[in-house]
């Protein structure tokens, strides 16, 4: 089964979920193919998907050499209701005055970011959903 | 070469919620589900049909990572990295039964035959629980 390379709108009990201020768990391969997986913030907005992370980490570098990610979604009252969603990297976009990390963490906390760390830089990812799977969803 | 559990991830693991498997599908891409797991003397066993996508993935290729997030409280995860050493049948569903105890503290309630339970051995630990990103 070839994978749609369309964007596609979020079903909406997936978008139900996408509102609740849940954790996604990002699916990523390092370079020698072994399953990366992290819990990270996200938002759902104008039919995109947005991550943010501080540049050092792994898993954006592995999003940037995929050109994507795979995205989990569970119910956190039912865990066996779950969507994955398979999503294109559309853009990387740096987030120096990070206002976009201040948006998700008042999603998430109610108040802003913490204050960076020397040298930390951050980059918010736009990610295209094309393709929505699951379960019980 | 399989590591040792910390104390704080051998308490973690006995805490009761989902772990996230990931694994390898044919064209390398990701595949993600929650599954029931116990984790017993270092290793970790999950149980499913042998028509389940993840065992099939995991015949060809035996790397396998589990997620354990804490439901209640999103800081608290744990990545554990492996590879299925083991499988075998679980005749009856003993093993399937036991799982079931565990999440639902009761008799599991589904057809019990044509599973099988699968031994994870872990090589890598990172995440929040050992502080090790």
């Amino acid at each position: 089964m070839a994978d749609a390379d369309q964007r596609v709108e979020l079903p909406d009990a997936v978008r139900q979920l996408a509102q609740l201020p849940i954790l996604t768990v990002v699916g990523t391969t390092r370079a020698d193919g072994a399953v990366q997986m992290n819990p990270v913030w996200f938002e759902y907005r104008d039919g995109y998907i947005w991550l943010n992370s501080n540049t050092g980490r792994t898993w954006p570098k592995n999003v940037q050499r995929e050109r994507g990610a795979l995205l989990l979604l569970v119910d956190p009252k039912v865990p066996d209701r779950f969507a994955q969603i398979r999503c294109r990297l559309v853009e990387t976009i740096p987030d120096p005055g990070h206002e976009q990390i201040d948006r998700l963490a008042r999603r998430y906390t109610a108040h802003d970011f913490r204050a960076l760390e020397p040298g930390e830089e951050r980059i918010t990812f736009q990610l295209e959903p094309l393709k929505v799977t699951g379960q019980e969803i | 070469m399989a590591v040792d559990l910390s104390p704080k991830m051998e308490a973690f693991t006995q805490e009761v919620f989902p772990a996230i498997i990931g694994t390898n599908r044919k064209d390398g891409s990701v595949e993600m589900v929650p599954v029931w797991f116990e984790q017993k003397d270092g290793s970790f066993w999950i149980n499913g049909g042998t028509n389940r996508g993840w065992f099939k993935h995991l015949q060809r290729d035996p790397r396998i990572t589990l997620l354990l997030l804490d439901p209640k409280d999103m800081f608290r995860w744990a990545q554990v990295e492996g590879k299925m050493v083991n499988w075998a049948e679980d005749p009856g569903g003993d093993h399937i039964n036991q799982l079931s105890h565990r999440y639902l503290k009761h008799d599991y309630q589904n057809p019990r035959t044509g599973r099988i339970k699968v031994q994870i051995e872990p090589t890598r630990i990172t995440g929040a629980i050992d502080g090790r990103r």
